[in-house]
């Protein structure tokens, strides 16, 4: 009886002693300086982003890539030394690495791309009007101001406010993953960012009200194609693959990939 | 229908995805089998420690603490142990993935076998320790040689049912990026934007597992019970 309950307080030290060694273990020095360190390594990446489809040419030189749910579960990968580099949106990798300082971003940029909305091959009306509605907006400065209001210094200066009450065109249904700052992003209970901003100021040019379905990122087309959704704003860039199975709008903005590795 | 097939084909023999499919069975089966042996382990030592507290008010320590063990991984989502499992337990310990997968599915599955034993050997007759005590033998005797192979018995079907419902649960692994039979679907899905073949494909794959270890337990069964007549 005595020896069992030794035993087994001993064993529970040692499980706890385990604990703490990898709380006090520290992420492995940094191993990616520029582009061409990345074959060998391990990507992480948000499952089905550009990011992921770019990374997993790496795959056929050594590369092993780590598809999360997440971007914010690559990143804590990242931090904890799980993955060597993560590689992801501009915008959203800025945001992430302005809240650990243990992290950096490469300053040669991975990739460049344009973002556009998605629309179901079926819905050519839609594309045509939201094209419309995009040239208008990007014409009169509106769309600038939305991106400002995100991007750079005068960030928070200019907000979009809708101001349209006529909802006579039905409702527009948008698709995103609140998780990619400052695209998409949650704020309290409400979803915001430059795309929710951009699809309210397209939403109130056709008359439409617009409604946001929060989603994981690799079920937004699926959900277009279906008739779900009537469009896809998530920071989507057009890729060939994309085409076959969805259209695509003008491209509203451009972004860049890059590269985020540990600081040390 | 040519359709059919030109999706089949899109989905998984261009660019030899198939491999997704194929690598993430691998991953999902080394997951499963391993946490079943783990579990049962696991399991059974928790059973029998609870079971013998039950009837004798012995390892009074000990039971408390496999209580506690039952109440907080019951009590608790397994997606949610997965992810403590990877990013707070293992945080910066370089073990590969599927190591972390098998210790959390192993603990998980546990719990939920230790009650499916202690059910067994509560439902054995107390009629039949006390013939083994009188015999001469002792508690671990009459507990190895005459209670635990009839709770066995008595409990496959519920055990079966416990390792069905752990298969399809390691298909939540792909939360910590392991490329799973799921994810392997996932991942499909995310290249060619069809929801319906990966899905449904992965889908079967399950369902044949499933099948066929419900046959090979029912052929258990009948094993066993051969001996009652």
């Amino acid at each position: 009886m005595k020896t069992t309950k030794t035993i087994f307080a001993t064993l529970l030290a040692a499980l706890m002693l385990l604990a703490l060694t990898a709380c006090g273990a520290k992420a492995p020095a940094n191993a990616v300086f520029t582009l061409d360190d990345l074959p060998g390594k391990t990507i992480g990446v948000q499952l089905g982003t550009t990011g992921d489809i770019y990374a997993s040419d790496y795959e056929s030189e050594g590369s092993t890539i780590d598809r999360y749910s997440k971007g914010a579960d690559a990143v804590q990968a990242l931090k904890q030394g799980k993955v060597d580099c993560v590689i992801i949106d501009s915008e959203p990798a800025k945001v992430f690495v302005s809240k650990n300082s243990d992290l950096t971003i490469l300053e040669e940029p991975f990739a460049l791309e344009e973002y556009a909305i998605c629309v179901a091959k079926e819905n050519a009306d839609l594309t045509a009007n939201i094209n419309g509605a995009l040239a208008t907006l990007k014409a009169d400065g509106t769309l600038d101001s939305i991106i400002k209001n995100y991007i750079g210094d005068d960030a928070g200066k200019t907000p979009y406010v809708s101001a349209n009450t006529d909802f006579s065109n039905g409702t527009l249904i948008m698709a995103t993953n609140a998780e990619f700052p400052p695209y998409e992003f949650k704020e309290g209970d409400k979803i915001t960012g430059i795309d929710v901003d951009m699809a309210q100021a397209v939403a109130d040019s056709l008359k439409m009200e617009l409604k946001i379905e929060d989603m994981a990122f690799d079920s937004i087309i699926a959900a277009v194609q279906s008739g779900k959704a009537s469009i896809g704003v998530a920071g989507m860039t057009i890729t060939e693959d994309r085409l076959k199975n969805i259209d695509f709008t003008d491209s509203y903005t451009t972004a860049t990939q890059v590269v985020i590795v540990r600081a040390k | 229908m040519e359709s059919i097939k030109e999706k089949f084909i899109d989905n998984f023999i261009t660019d030899d995805r198939w491999r997704y499919i194929w690598n993430g069975l691998g991953v999902t089966l080394k997951i499963a089998v391993f946490a079943v042996i783990f579990g049962i382990l696991i399991g059974a030592l928790v059973a029998i420690v609870r079971s013998a507290h039950d009837k004798t008010g012995r390892f009074k320590v000990l039971n408390w603490f496999c209580k506690l063990y039952t109440t907080v991984i019951r009590g608790t989502p397994m997606v949610l142990q997965l992810l403590i499992m990877y990013f707070v337990v293992f945080a910066t310990v370089g073990v590969s993935k599927v190591f972390v997968a098998i210790v959390a599915f192993s603990l998980n599955s546990g719990a939920y076998v230790s009650e499916i034993f202690r059910s067994g050997i509560m439902s054995v007759d107390s009629g039949q320790e006390e013939a083994g005590r009188s015999l001469g033998l002792s508690y671990g005797q009459t507990m190895w040689y005459i209670i635990i192979p009839q709770a066995f018995k008595n409990v496959l079907p519920a055990l079966a049912n416990e390792f069905i419902t752990l298969l399809k649960e390691t298909s939540v692994s792909g939360y910590i990026a392991l490329a799973d039979l799921t994810k392997g679907g996932d991942i499909i899905r995310s290249q060619t934007y069809d929801a319906f073949m990966p899905l449904v494909g992965v889908a079967v794959v399950y369902l044949i597992m499933v099948c066929l270890l419900s046959a090979g337990v029912t052929k258990l069964e009948g094993r066993l019970r051969s001996s009652e007549r």
